[in-house]
């Protein structure tokens, strides 16, 4: 039996459905709870922190302030993907030393033997502030009136200009131009599970379980932050209730936490409770302000504008990606060859922004796909022509700003996925439907986008003495069934019952190395890697197995289990057994698989109803998409599910909002998470025909490909409802009441 | 997330329990869907918590000759499963399908829907439309007030420190009409606008009770605006002004749900959708 | 029975047909005690506002959320988490797994305990009373399609 394609169930839900799932708040160990005291203001100097009466609470064992914890270094950004030397930042420390700089900003460290009590004590730490003027928006931050960081003498943390072709010339050919200005508000990507860490440091030896994407940069982060060789620092992974790129963040809270219980000799944990969830990582917040020039046959020939992004106070992990990457995707799948784009990520005094999902890909087909279809309304031309006329019809493909994507056939798939999801034929009823008086949409929207980034990824594949085989993967699955799929390839490359494997990741000491899960790489790069060493491991059985029936290996054949060479068979595991019991004990390989982006693309439909409140329904999501090889149909359809129900919330339900005085001014109750009554019916497919990557498991990417794409898609079914125009999200019910 | 110290009672009776409440600084413990919460936003920190739960005494649906009685306690999927609400207290039947969420409803009661006056809150509209009689009982004594008397402001009533809401007397309205109307952003919040209609129709309007939540700093009837529509024929006309009319009477909050003018547009169009649905269907 | 405020309280709750004895805070909630004080981890906590339901368990055979429980309002309770099993699995538990209904798995104790419960009022309920039925349990991760499979697939199993 083979495995890859197959919709193969997942290795490892047994614990998950009995409640036997050990997330970090579950593991059981003895260690001191903390808790933090928080800014109430969104900028202020701090003038004295008096820790007496808190001290005073039964059970407190420790408050630190910014004095008590020293580190090295301050938490830097994520120099594998982004050039510190292109930005204005200061690295962050683990708690305010001057200044509080966003509501919620942690002032001080609250430790304790009860979380009750932690929680007693936070509200008797005294903190004397002195309150400062603050920036709430981005737009008023580029004033550079009020600074969010006097050190850096500008709000301003990045402006630079990306170019393609000449748009001066592109403008001057053009029959027409229009402005636009689109805007993706502010969103929180709350998984399920708040996040939270524990750390013990013993003997010089830290251990960390950390609720993270990436245990190996994690752990890199933190012996810098600290100063303390890596080679003594073990982060473990336990389950992770999901992270939508929001767990890539390593927070100040975290190396407070860390070095509390280096201070104390003991073990100290956090979990954030969901309001600080809401703080620790918020997403997206920027807008686009330009011009498109065109031909009136709907070729867009230019593109010119400024993009501004809100970085919030400071700058995180993952927060300068957005800036760079959106003016790279703006092109999309489109023939435009000239633009100019001028991306300034600013501070503001609100809570810091990191990667939600789709990191910078939601906010470029957002952006160009509102573009499409209001150049398409202009002229009077309909979504699919104008995406017709401008699709890029040879791959590979450079764009004008040097992305080279690799195979597809995006035209292809346009009309191919027009005509399954019946869009026609849904445009039709919709019609007919506001012919009756119901306010029906229909909204496509397609999507290149960019996924599977590299560099690299680990894989490791060992047959154990009874021919059982361990994977040990650099990828960080939390959800999405990755470690399913790895699986599945291996067990297609052996040639083994797929009962015979373990797929284990996540623990620094286990696995050697590994960049992690996010970007949409798993069943690229991890997957991918594992394959290798697969077929590496392969050989070397086949060289045992030789050495079995004593033969050149060039003479052993292999199927399915069974090694033959003139006649004679042994099997794999007499070849394991074998193998351990030779002179070279061991068959295992090991790698690091080199990789680099790959792109996906796909087109999705929506069907929205608004009624006489303003209130919005996607009643369907459809969706067909070039993902490359599927590994497996039913993870695959899974990720299009969630990413899809996140996209209603993107364009209907969910709004960070920020008040004028720089604070959330909503709590989970009112961040409105779509539930299964506002969650579409789906409909998923993959293309007849797909493109295969250049990884070795042939996969693109498809774990944010819904959210990329599906926010465009239900905007435009809103705008076909309403007769409005929308280039924002979320739109808001008083925007569709008539 | 995590409550203040408070002390907690046990009563061994009402009379216990009541006699405890003289204390101060003592909150009754219901169902405790908002209570908890706020407490656990420390929203609210009383000294002592009084657990009503165990007076099973609270807790009942009595069918009487014109009206039903229920028990404070009574929870709303109780009042959901119960066949006498269903038959003769419709509009409350309804509503109480809409709170919250399943999970809500197996705890949540009546006597802490109305005594906690959320102004989004879906019972206390429902109680004014029936113009329902509420029992407050404390050591001094019992007394009765009416609906329309009881709520006095966001989450403020005519209760006092020292009293328990023991029992809601709503009247059997035989040969009405009814709906409870809920806008919500999404599937188990609170009201963004409600409306509790009840109506009696023949040739013309007979009787008619219109309350709504989500619009005001506390359920709102619109008493005398009621008046136009009182033995008035139905039309299309006549609804469509008075859903203008009522929507002149309020100044609901601006928050994250909507803006005041957009809750006004909802009020409006409810208005007109649920007369139209109820009353020209009647007619 | 009168606990000042500082004191503590003695409490009987019979879990997963276990009865413990323990001396709690009055302000502990249900969720902590279940977790931290009987170590049953499978009840998960996912929110501060009792809007995700990830904490779902059942006290006397109906559904609530332990998050918006005193533990001592469960003194003399029988309460039943997602560890409540016999060691096989249920139904439901099987259904989610054959249907792909969880991903990242933090809503799926709270969700199978709302449906198990939702199962138990109505044995064969649509597609919207499902969607209505769990509509106080939030998933981020799976959008909910499969989650109905799963529990339509349940209903059918049981009445087999």
């Amino acid at each position: 039996m083979t495995y890859v394609g197959k919709p193969i169930k997942r290795l490892y839900d047994d614990k998950f459905v009995t409640g036997k799932s050990t997330y970090v708040d579950d593991i059981q160990i003895n260690s001191l709870y903390a808790g933090f005291v928080r800014s109430p203001y969104a900028h202020a100097r701090i003038k004295s922190i008096d820790v007496s009466d808190a001290l005073k609470v039964p059970g407190i064992v420790a408050v630190f302030t910014a004095k008590d914890l020293q580190v090295k270094e301050g938490i830097g950004i994520w120099t594998t993907y982004e050039d510190p030397k292109q930005w204005k930042f200061l690295p962050r420390r683990p708690l305010a030393e001057k200044e509080v700089k966003y509501v919620g900003d942690p002032v001080a460290i609250v430790i304790g033997t009860d979380k009750y009590n932690v929680r007693d004590a936070i509200d008797k730490v005294n903190v004397d502030y002195e309150k400062l003027p603050a920036v709430i928006k981005m737009e008023e931050a580029l004033e550079d009136k009020v600074l969010v960081h006097e050190e850096l003498k500008t709000n301003v943390a990045f402006d630079q200009t990306f170019n393609g072709g000449n748009v001066d010339e592109a403008f001057k050919n053009a029959d027409r131009k229009i402005e636009v200005e689109v805007t993706n508000n502010r969103l929180i990507p709350n998984p399920m599970e708040p996040r939270g860490i524990i750390s013990r440091y013993e003997g010089g030896f830290l251990t960390i379980w950390y609720s993270t994407q990436v245990p190996h940069t994690a752990r890199a982060e933190f012996s810098r932050v600290l100063g303390i060789p890596a080679s003594r620092i073990r982060v473990i992974m336990p389950d992770v209730g999901g992270a939508f790129g929001s767990k890539v963040n390593i927070l100040p809270e975290d190396v407070a936490v860390v070095l509390s219980s280096i201070k104390l000799g003991r073990p100290v944990r956090w979990t954030a409770t969901r309001s600080e969830e809401m703080i620790s990582s918020e997403a997206r917040h920027n807008t686009f302000k330009g011009e498109v020039a065109f031909k009136t046959d709907g070729t867009i020939l230019g593109i010119r504008g400024e993009l501004i992004v809100d970085m919030g106070a400071y700058l995180t992990y993952t927060s300068p990606i957005q800036p760079v990457i959106i003016p790279l995707m703006i092109p999309g799948p489109y023939k435009i060859q000239n633009i100019s784009v001028r991306s300034k990520a600013v501070y503001t005094n609100t809570p810091p922004i990191t990667m939600y999902r789709g990191a910078s890909r939601p906010e470029a087909t957002f952006i160009i796909e509102r573009i499409m279809s209001n150049v398409a309304d202009e002229l009077g031309i309909d979504d699919v022509t104008i995406r017709e006329r401008n699709m890029i019809t040879n791959t590979p493909y450079v764009n004008p700003l040097g992305l080279k994507y690799d195979s597809g056939d995006y035209l292809g798939l346009l009309r191919e996925g027009v005509k399954k999801l019946e869009y026609e034929k849904l445009k039709a009823w919709a019609k007919a439907m506001r012919e009756k008086g119901r306010k029906v949409g229909v909204g496509m929207a397609f999507y290149l986008e960019i996924s599977g980034f590299g560099p690299w990824e680990f894989g490791e594949v060992r047959v154990t003495e009874t021919g059982d085989v361990i994977v040990t993967t650099g990828g960080t699955p939390h959800g999405q069934g990755g470690e399913t799929g790895i699986a599945q390839v291996v067990a297609d490359e052996l040639q083994i019952d797929i009962d015979r494997i373990k797929v284990i990741w996540g623990d620094t000491e286990v696995v050697a190395s590994g960049m992690g899960t996010y970007g949409s790489r798993t069943a690229a790069a991890a997957a991918s890697a594992a394959k290798v060493a697969a077929t590496k491991v392969l050989e070397k059985m086949k060289k045992f197995a030789a050495k079995m029936l004593k033969v050149d290996v060039e003479e052993v054949k292999y199927s399915s289990g069974e090694f033959e060479a003139n006649g004679r068979k042994v099997s794999w595991n007499e070849v394991a057994e074998f193998a351990y019991k030779s002179d070279e004990p061991g068959v295992f390989e090991q790698l690091i698989l080199p990789g680099d982006v790959t792109y996906p693309y796909g087109v999705h439909i929506a069907v929205v109803e608004v009624d006489d409140y303003g209130i919005a329904k996607v009643s369907e999501y459809k969706a067909y998409d070039d993902i490359g090889v599927v590994i497996n149909p039913a993870l695959a359809e899974g990720q299009v599910h969630g990413g899809a129900t996140q996209a209603v919330g993107q364009a209907i339900l969910e709004e960070a909002i920020i008040n004028e005085e720089g604070q959330l001014a909503v709590t989970y109750a009112d961040y409105l998470i779509p539930t299964a009554v506002e969650a579409p019916k789906f409909e998923s497919y993959f293309a007849e025909k797909p493109h295969a990557s250049q990884y070795p498991s042939g996969a693109k990417g498809v774990g944010e490909a819904a959210l990329i794409v599906g926010p465009a898609a239900i905007v435009r079914a809103l705008e076909d409802a309403t007769g409005k125009r929308f280039n924002h999200t979320p739109v808001r019910p008083e925007e569709l009441i008539e | 997330m995590y409550p203040p110290e408070f002390g907690y009672y046990k009563p061994e009776s009402l009379a216990d329990a009541l006699d405890f409440l003289k204390g101060g600084s003592v909150k009754p413990l219901a169902g405790g869907q908002s209570l908890i919460p706020m407490l656990k936003f420390r929203i609210l920190q009383p000294k002592f918590i009084l657990d009503l739960n165990p007076l099973k005494e609270l807790s009942y649906i009595k069918p009487e000759e014109n009206t039903v009685k229920i028990g404070a306690l009574t929870r709303y999927s109780e009042m959901v499963k119960s066949g006498i609400v269903r038959r003769d207290l419709p509009l409350l039947h309804e509503a109480s399908g809409k709170v919250g969420d399943m999970q809500v409803r197996n705890m949540g009661t009546i006597g802490g829907s109305l005594s906690n006056a959320d102004p989004s809150a879906d019972l206390p509209a429902v109680a004014l439309a029936y113009d329902a009689k509420i029992k407050l009982i404390s050591t001094q004594g019992e007394r009765v007030v009416e609906a329309r008397d009881f709520f006095k402001g966001p989450f403020t009533t005519e209760l006092r420190e020292d009293e328990i809401l023991s029992e809601v007397e709503l009247p059997i309205l035989k040969g009405y009409n009814h709906k409870y109307a809920k806008i919500v952003r999404r599937a188990g919040d609170y009201a963004l606008v409600g409306m509790a209609l009840l109506a009696k129709v023949g040739e013309t309007i007979e009787d008619i009770r219109i309350a709504y939540t989500g619009v005001s700093d506390k359920a709102y009837r619109p008493y005398e605006l009621e008046k136009m529509l009182l033995n008035s024929k139905p039309t299309e006309d006549l609804l469509r002004k008075f859903s203008e009319e009522v929507t002149k009477e309020v100044n609901p909050p601006s928050d994250s749900r909507g803006s005041s003018d957009y809750k006004k547009k909802v009020m409006k169009n409810l208005t007109f959708n649920v007369l139209k649905e109820v009353i020209l269907r009647a007619s | 029975m009168l606990v000042r405020p500082g004191e503590k309280v003695k409490i009987k709750v019979k879990v997963n047909g276990i009865w413990y004895e323990r001396e709690v805070e009055p302000r502990k909630l249900l969720v902590h005690f279940l977790r931290d004080d009987l170590g049953l981890t499978g009840t998960k906590i996912g929110c501060d506002t009792s809007t995700c339901g990830a904490c779902t368990v059942l006290m006397n055979g109906k559904s609530v959320k332990s998050c918006t429980l005193l533990a001592v309002q469960a003194d003399g309770a029988e309460i039943t988490t997602i560890e409540g099993g016999d060691g096989k699995l249920h139904a439901i538990q099987e259904a989610f797994k054959d249907n792909f209904a969880l991903q990242c798995g933090y809503c799926t104790p709270g969700m199978i305990m709302q449906s198990y419960y939702l199962l138990s009022e109505n044995p064969s309920p649509s597609e919207e009373e499902i969607r209505e039925g769990l509509h106080g349990n939030i998933c981020r991760c799976t959008g909910y399609q499969n989650i109905v499979k799963a529990v339509q697939d349940a209903s059918r199993r049981l009445r087999a």
